[in-house]
């Protein structure tokens, strides 16, 4: 696996393996891996053998996942302890790379739940507590100074899948946080000094420390509006009071419009021929941005009131449709599982 | 959690690895695949392995000049026993070391020679480029067979995915030719069927590193329009070949977690029906080719362990 923190490097070279490494380490923890299986993931992606200690216990693991027996003599690159468990990564000091103290502190840090048969689910970290509505307010602003981040500003929260690649990184502070959607890469930034750019990515809108729920969900139907493939990131803000409305629609199932649309998309046509109305005022329009002829958008359009039972081009029709429509690919997005690159 | 069928140590292999292999391959992400999916430089592959690597040219379809290595190991002389390779990567990428860690690593534990060929790739070189290559190179090896200092008598055909299709595929030419017996097939997670009529076909939209999607555009890239039609020979898609007596006996080994867990089965239960010896094994939340990303995982060792044995049992009796 080492080699493939290099490939991801390799491909992008701002991408962060950090992420990829707390991630890793997250669903190991979370999936109750055995000790062995844990020194395995470490040998694995430090391309070296590791072990961990405590009690007496010694856990020795190839990169190739083969169990080691003990051996006091072997070469330790990087070594880390901690309430009594020791780990290290093995290797001559040529070897190190400079993710080894963070391979090591989540190493140690899930051989020290398992080793005390804790929950599964090692204490929630700073980043995730502050944008949880359900945790009180009182530790999430108490989460929030550990972070170092002040009540006097606004932050906007950038959301985005592990696997992103990045025009302009966010500067703020960063974590990987377990959604819904799988484990995301999520990040804050100030409003004032960053412009994160990132594919796929979403940004939340601004908001002060106690509501930044409010930013993260809005920032996750921003990015699952992304289209794979635009080098920006797509902002809640462009949506303005339409991303909190579909961010609490998203949260619902059932919604009657929505569904009537998802039969819709059943067809070829379906998804574009939305789309373009959406994006145009006359039928004429949307049948240029289609490149059909004016009689085949008419037909069209005549499927399309059947099938919604009402009629999408005029009056409350269209915003009915509007809304919809990107609540619907808000919630079939697959932006956050299927990776798109942009040729090159 | 997203994928809870998935086994845990392989889910978190799968924070590491998406992004280098996304689960979905549509045709415009060919190129980067054929970035990503390359192998790294020999010298890391074959580091600290004791072998020796000689490259040469073997006749594939229509006689063009291909290229292929044999991995030898050091200090064994005579007649050894062969693996004969056909790489992974979906028909249109990889190259002749793509994905061959685990291959290698049998040179020098069972002392076999490995033979692993650069086939032609889709969709520049559709059906029938492919399979004839390989087979151009099976009837090569078994021709040059003293010269090589291989025993024709056991030549295993292996492959991986595309590469499993592609020696089942060598399989069915070698028996219905007439050409050389192979001695068995191995048939790593096969990409076997271009119908993709199964119900683990759609069961993995979106996860691991092959879904619908990737097989759809593998399968369009080998056989253009006519994927999915009646007029799909069996040599391109093994699972339609009505007649499967005679084949070598077979090892056909693939996850629970993945789009090819149902046509391995089928294959696998149609070989018995066949009277060919077949050794099946389905491994319990794994996605595909879980043994190639994340090697040092439970799961894919225990299914390196079964397969090794298995080699080692048939080129070494």
């Amino acid at each position: 696996m080492q080699e493939l923190l290099g490939r991801i490097h390799t491909l992008d070279p701002h991408a962060s393996e950090s992420i990829r490494i707390i991630a890793c380490f997250d669903e190991l923890m979370a999936g109750g891996v055995t000790m062995h299986g844990l020194v395995a993931a470490a040998a694995a992606l430090s391309g070296s053998a590791a072990g961990a200690e405590y009690a007496g216990r010694v856990v020795r693991v190839a990169r190739s996942g083969e169990a080691l027996g003990a051996d006091p003599a072997a070469g330790v690159r990087r070594g880390h302890e901690d309430d009594g468990v020791r780990v290290w990564i093995e290797g001559d000091e040529a070897s190190a790379r400079l993710n080894d103290d963070l391979l090591l502190e989540r190493l140690s840090l899930a051989v020290r739940m398992r080793r005390d048969h804790a929950d599964r689910t090692p204490p929630r970290r700073d980043l995730a507590l502050l944008l949880d509505p359900a945790v009180p307010e009182p530790d999430r602003l108490e989460a929030a100074s550990r972070l170092r981040l002040s009540s006097e500003e606004t932050f906007r929260v950038v959301l985005a899948p592990l696997f992103a690649t990045w025009k302009a990184h966010p500067r703020g502070p960063e974590d990987v946080v377990a959604t819904a959607s799988g484990p995301l890469h999520v990040a804050l930034t100030r409003e004032s000094d960053d412009h994160p750019a990132g594919t796929p990515a979403g940004i939340g809108i601004a908001a002060p420390l106690r509501d930044l729920s409010i930013s993260f969900r809005t920032a996750m139907v921003a990015v699952r509006l992304h289209d794979g493939i635009s080098v920006e990131a797509s902002h809640a803000d462009d949506l303005g009071g339409l991303a909190v409305t579909l961010a609490d629609l998203a949260q619902q199932s059932g919604h009657e419009d929505r569904a009537r649309i998802e039969s819709v998309t059943a067809h070829s046509w379906g998804e574009a021929t939305l789309d373009a109305i959406t994006r145009t005022t006359t039928m004429r329009e949307a049948a240029r941005v289609l490149g059909i002829h004016p009689s085949t958008m008419a037909a069209r359009v005549d499927s399309l009131t059947a099938a919604l039972g009402f009629d999408p081009m005029t009056g409350l029709g269209r915003t009915r449709l509007g809304i919809g429509f990107l609540l619907w690919r808000v919630q079939s997005s697959t932006v956050l599982d299927a990776v798109t690159i942009s040729a090159d | 959690m997203r994928h809870p069928r998935i086994d845990p140590e392989l889910r978190a292999a799968l924070t590491i690895v998406g992004g280098v292999f996304p689960p979905t391959i549509t045709p415009d992400l060919i190129p980067f695949m054929r970035r990503s999916y390359a192998s790294g430089p020999r010298e890391e592959l074959l580091a600290g392995l004791p072998v020796t690597v000689d490259d040469v040219e073997f006749p594939g379809y229509a006689g063009a000049r291909l290229s292929a290595s044999i991995v030898a190991p050091e200090g064994v002389g005579g007649p050894l026993p062969a693996l004969l390779a056909f790489h992974s990567g979906g028909m249109m990428f990889g190259d002749r070391f793509s994905g061959m860690d685990v291959v290698l690593a049998l040179v020098a534990e069972l002392g076999v020679r490995l033979v692993t060929v650069e086939y032609r790739l889709a969709p520049e070189y559709p059906y029938p480029f492919p399979v004839e290559d390989c087979y151009g190179a099976l009837v090569w090896l078994a021709d040059e067979s003293a010269a090589l200092q291989i025993d024709p008598e056991r030549i295993l055909l292996a492959g991986a995915s595309a590469g499993a299709g592609l020696a089942a595929g060598v399989a069915l030419l070698a028996r219905d030719r007439g050409g050389p017996r192979a001695c068995g097939m191995l048939l790593d997670y096969p990409m076997l069927d271009d119908r993709g009529v199964t119900a683990s076909t759609k069961e993995f939209d979106g996860i691991g590193v092959w879904d619908r999607v990737s097989n759809e555009t593998g399968w369009r890239a080998l056989l253009g329009a006519a994927a999915g039609s009646d007029d799909v020979s069996e040599y391109a898609a093994p699972a339609r070949a009505a007649d499967l007596t005679g084949l070598p006996p077979a090892f056909i080994d693939v996850g629970t977690e993945e789009i090819f867990r149902d046509e391995s089965v089928e294959f696998a239960a149609r070989l018995w029906r066949a009277g060919v010896p077949t050794e099946l094994h389905v491994w319990p939340g794994a996605f595909h080719a879980c043994d190639i990303f994340a090697r040092h995982t439970t799961v894919a060792r225990a299914m390196i362990r079964a397969r090794t044995d298995w080699v080692r049992r048939t080129l070494l009796p």
